[in-house]
């Protein structure tokens, strides 16, 4: 009898009950589905979307570990917990200081061409110049020029801006634009810039350091074209 | 009468004792096997995108096969935990069927990820085709053996159970086995919001 007690009472905490496992499988079922449903639904976009998602993997991680693996109730001195929230800090070291370095690693390492990826380099980081010759970098903040795209179509069609000027692209359609530079299906770079992805509420700028007269366009919907001249 | 209680009671703390120090040592293999995942991912995220011209994710995968993988190892994990809760009653019945639907669910998992695997190298997407595929193959595929393990683990153990009868030392076998499954299971889950879901984002 004493026996049966025992192992009774241990259960009731350590281990789960049938109810706790129906209401783990009912919630890791919603946090499958509604990730899922974001993805293949198109509700959300971009980095938004990828935030949310892996929102929810985690969420269905703790339904995982609270539910089915009944972490924290164990007897003290909690050390599985313990452990596992060491393990859990070495691993968002390891992921996210690899993703971070590879991240710029990525980036120094991407060249369009030679030249354009030192000319994008100097001008993101606002190199004014190397070994006492001027590198050409537009430092300092000059006139900014708006585009906006708009149903399609890009207003002003043609912009007239001075050398280091900035240009900044306004979409204001809900489809992603993802602006190149000369005629279509001709992928030109500008300024070291080959294409810029700008999304609604998401206005994308350049430096205009080159000067002369350029087209760009939506490389995904051509009718959505202009041009600009810089002026030294 | 007070004497036999007592000593039942001793001996019972004992192998309590027992099982936490088992349980822990599990857990700690648990913790270094995830350990390993995490560098397994950590690999996939920065080499997914270098596809070396081949195609990416979003042409390789299937959404719904992905879906259905993953309900497959909801589900078992969840009949795994039934199964859990009937031994500990010592529920042997019981415990057969439910470990019994969890071997055959994971046995379908196993299939049809297999399956995923022989099309996309019928169809050229190898191993070596590209950084992408290597991390992707070793990734999933890792994750594969170990759901191959713990079937073959599964396997063995429900025989025992079948001709040995739920005594202690079973249950805390079943357990850990439990253990393993559930751990799959969360391993699983990032393998699907990473590797399946964020190939369409």
């Amino acid at each position: 009898m004493s026996k049966k007690q025992h192992t009774n009472t241990s259960s009731n905490g350590e281990h789960g009950t049938t109810s706790s496992y129906v209401v783990g499988f009912i919630l890791s079922l919603v946090f499958t589905f509604v990730p899922y449903y974001l993805v293949t639904g198109h509700v959300l976009s971009g980095s938004a979307l990828l935030a949310t998602i892996l929102v929810f993997a985690v969420l269905q991680m703790l339904v995982q570990i609270i539910f089915f693996l009944h972490l924290g109730r164990e007897r003290k001195p909690r050390w599985n917990l313990i452990f596992f929230i060491q393990t859990v800090a070495v691993i968002l070291l390891v992921v996210v200081a690899s993703l971070w370095i590879m991240h710029h690693l990525h980036y120094n390492m991407t060249p369009v061409t030679r030249e354009d990826a030192s000319k994008k380099l100097i001008e993101d980081e606002g190199i004014g110049q190397i070994g006492g010759e001027k590198t050409g970098a537009c430092i300092g903040t000059h006139t900014t020029h708006k585009v906006i795209i708009k149903d399609g179509r890009v207003s002003p069609v043609h912009t007239d801006a001075k050398a280091c000027d900035m240009l900044t692209f306004i979409n204001e359609d809900d489809a992603t634009r993802e602006m190149t530079f000369g005629t279509h299906p001709h992928h030109g770079v500008y300024a070291g810039e080959s294409e810029l992805s700008v999304r609604k509420g998401r206005p994308q700028s350049i430096t205009l350091s080159e000067t002369g007269t350029y087209q760009f366009h939506d490389h995904l919907d051509a009718d959505a074209a202009g041009t600009f001249t810089v002026e030294p | 009468m007070a004497h036999t209680v007592a000593a039942e009671l001793e001996l019972e703390s004992h192998e309590a004792a027992a099982d936490d120090r088992v349980m822990f040592g599990f857990w700690v293999y648990l913790m270094t096997d995830l350990l390993m995942f995490a560098v397994l991912f950590a690999v996939y995220a920065v080499l997914h995108g270098n596809t070396a011209g081949g195609p990416a994710g979003n042409e390789l995968f299937s959404k719904p096969l992905a879906l259905t993988e993953t309900l497959l190892l909801l589900t078992s994990s969840f009949t795994c935990g039934l199964g859990m809760i009937a031994a500990r009653r010592g529920n042997k019945a019981q415990v057969l069927s439910w470990f019994m639907v969890t071997f055959l669910l994971g046995l379908t998992f196993l299939g049809l990820e297999l399956r995923e695997f022989s099309q996309l190298i019928h169809e050229g997407h190898t191993l070596s085709s590209s950084a992408f595929l290597s991390s992707f193959f070793v990734l999933v595929g890792t994750h594969g053996l170990h759901i191959t393990s713990g079937l073959l683990w599964m396997g063995t153990t429900l025989v025992f159970v079948k001709k040995r009868g739920l005594n202690r030392h079973m249950v805390r076998k079943l357990s850990l086995l439990s253990l393993f499954w559930h751990f799959l299971d969360i391993v699983w889950i990032f393998i699907f919001t990473v590797v399946y879901l964020m190939a369409f984002v």
